[in-house]
């Protein structure tokens, strides 16, 4: 019985202490504690942590290099995170930490990297610059204190984002709400009321083209004439030399009054031309003002067109008012002494 | 014979049903006292340690040592489900390495513990029961009383103490082989590497899992022996008796298990997060 007990005794201790040997061990690895001091620990100063838990890893330039070590509150206002890093880690020149989510799954990391490698954000920029401000106070004492700010959260983001596309639907509803079936009849009376006006346009245009064609006409004759001129011009000084001793001046000063006379009759022409032109404008204009103006009766609602376009009641009122004429004239001329009652006594 | 007024009649038969109301919650509610009583009557008798003492390591070979090829094959099979199981639910959802963080937290929070315990409910509550059951049906224990010997502190306290520091080993053995075979599971069935199962291993592990998983398991290993031993303790009616003690002992471990799981994760777990 004394050796039974003994040999349990013996196998039960052996479990026990294999067993928890096993356990720290595995929790000891798991945990990646630094048992042989082999680490280097780095104090950042920070507002806050975000979603920075114990454990987290930190990254340098995209390696682990470490992990979070301690999370406390600090002086008033900051919070001091302490980061053991591996012994041959060197850090970055002029270090900073950002702490950021790591993916969409809550893992968050802290990075180290170069303050010029802070992305270009005002507050982000801002919020470690004070905390280097507050690192470099004669007080701290902690050594190695990198200055630290909070990333946006990717779940800010999308916060942000799902404001937007809240307001991005509420401008849809309004864009709704104001192109409604009114909206769409109006928008349908308009292009309606375009397409006639491009034909009047149309029409005027190829009034004007044939004006054109007139004047272009008109204005080849006066060129015509104004070379003929020049024609004649050009014999007038190949004879000059010789008009003085054969006597023919009075004939060039002839031809010369002949050339002045067509001249005189094509500029006349080429203004009656431009007077055509101008009134052909004037008339265009007009009528563009005219449709315009039309278009606006139209569309408005005090008009009685507008009331006729826009009020299907007094459409509906007018319609029936002329069925009720018609019934009024075909009574009366069926039973006319309801109506016409003449007495002579 | 005269009828009794009536005003009689209705309160006899009011006082009838009141009482009867009080017998059922007396019923109710005695067993929570008994089983006080006995658990103070069990720490009492902690101090007689000469007693005790000399017992504890075969208890602890008996119902810890021997228990331990069950809790780590009940692990085996556990881990390797759990890596499937995670693969599965999650699939291309999460990043592959989160199957680590699932069997990770859900081994050493919850199933090691939970299922070991309810194996063991099974091997070292009928064990006790029917052991000290038997005792009681062959006077065994009249016996250890005549000759003066305290059965609470000779036959109860070291099996309770023993089951107490126990399941913790066994359970502590099932989330490591738990957490290695759905490592192993993680490699081979699921093509996931080894530094991508250690990320999410690591990811969110915290030292506290571990604690929570033992501290529970040594309730559980207290409740299942002190349910063991007064179901063996009560046994009447011979080897029919025996039976109905095991049955008994079994049951309400198990039922008791679920309770303190849950009772622990409220104290423990409620308003807890990881950081």
């Amino acid at each position: 019985m004394t050796t039974s007990k003994r040999t349990s005794d013996f196998i039960v201790g052996l479990t026990v202490l294999v067993v928890t040997v096993l356990i720290v061990a595995a929790v000891l690895w798991v945990k990646q504690a630094d048992l042989g001091g082999r680490q280097r620990h780095v104090v950042v100063r920070t507002r806050e942590v975000g979603g920075v838990a114990l454990g987290n890893p930190v990254v340098i330039r995209g390696v682990r290099s470490g992990r979070v070590e301690s999370i406390a509150l600090g002086a008033p206002g900051w919070v001091t995170i302490t980061l053991g890093l591996e012994r041959g880690v060197q850090l970055p020149p002029d270090p900073v930490v950002l702490l950021a989510a790591a993916s969409l799954f809550g893992e968050w990391q802290a990075i180290i990297t170069t303050a010029a490698g802070v992305p270009p954000d005002r507050d982000l920029r801002a919020a470690i610059a004070e905390a280097r401000t507050q690192s470099d106070t004669p007080s701290d004492t902690q050594g190695d204190t990198l200055a630290g700010a909070v990333l946006p959260d990717i779940a800010q983001l999308t916060t942000v984002a799902g404001r937007l596309a809240g307001d991005v639907a509420k401008v849809a509803d309004r864009v709704q709400v104001a192109f409604d079936d009114a909206a769409a009849r109006e928008l349908r009376e308009s292009i309606r009321n375009f397409a006639h006006l491009s034909t009047v346009l149309a029409r005027t245009i190829d009034v004007q083209s044939k004006n054109l064609d007139q004047i272009s006409g008109d204005v080849h004759t006066g060129l015509t004439r104004i070379s003929a001129a020049a024609d004649r011009l050009n014999t007038f000084s190949t004879r000059m030399d010789s008009a003085t001793s054969r006597g023919e001046l009075q004939q060039i000063v002839s031809s010369s009054q002949q050339a002045a006379r067509e001249l005189l009759t094509a500029t006349t022409n080429l203004r009656d031309m431009t007077t055509k032109l101008d009134r052909t404008e004037a008339r265009l204009s007009t009528v563009i003002a005219r449709a315009d103006s039309v278009f606006m009766k139209a569309n408005g609602t005090t008009g009685t067109l507008g009331l006729m376009m826009n009020d299907p009641a007094l459409y509906q009122q007018s319609d029936s008012l002329m069925r009720e004429l018609r019934a009024l004239v075909a009574d009366v001329k069926k039973n006319p002494r309801r109506y016409l009652n003449l007495r002579v006594f | 014979m005269t009828t009794p007024p009536a005003p009689t009649a209705l309160s006899e038969r009011l006082h009838e049903r009141i009482t009867a109301l009080g017998r059922v919650t007396r019923q109710l509610i005695e067993p929570i006292g008994t089983g006080a009583r006995f658990v103070r009557a069990v720490v009492r008798a902690t101090k007689d340690t000469a007693q005790w003492l000399p017992e504890f390591s075969t208890h602890a070979r008996v119902l810890g040592v021997e228990s331990l090829p069950i809790g780590v094959f009940i692990a085996l099979f556990t881990g390797i489900v759990l890596a499937l199981l995670a693969s599965y639910s999650v699939g291309n959802l999460v990043p592959p390495y989160f199957v680590g963080t699932l069997v990770q937290k859900t081994i050493t929070l919850e199933l090691a513990p939970v299922l070991t315990g309810l194996a063991l409910a099974g091997r070292v509550g009928a064990n006790i029961a029917a052991e000290l059951g038997t005792m009681r049906v062959t006077e065994q224990i009249d016996a250890l009383e005549t000759l003066t010997f305290d059965p609470m502190s000779h036959l109860v306290v070291p099996r309770v103490l023993a089951s107490a520091l126990m399941f913790p080993i066994v359970v502590g053995m099932a989330m490591l082989v738990g957490l290695l075979s759905g490592w192993v599971a993680s490699i081979v069935l699921l093509d996931i590497s080894t530094p991508q199962f250690l990320k999410g291993v690591r990811l969110f592990f915290q030292p506290f899992d571990v604690q929570y998983g033992l501290v529970k398991s040594a309730s559980f290993g207290a409740a299942v022996a002190l349910i063991g031993c007064r179901a063996g303790l009560n046994t009447r009616g011979g080897a029919q008796g025996v039976g109905r003690s095991a049955t008994r002992a079994v049951v309400i471990s198990a039922v008791m298990i679920l309770v303190l799981d849950a009772f622990w994760a409220i104290v423990w777990l409620s308003g807890r997060s990881l950081r």
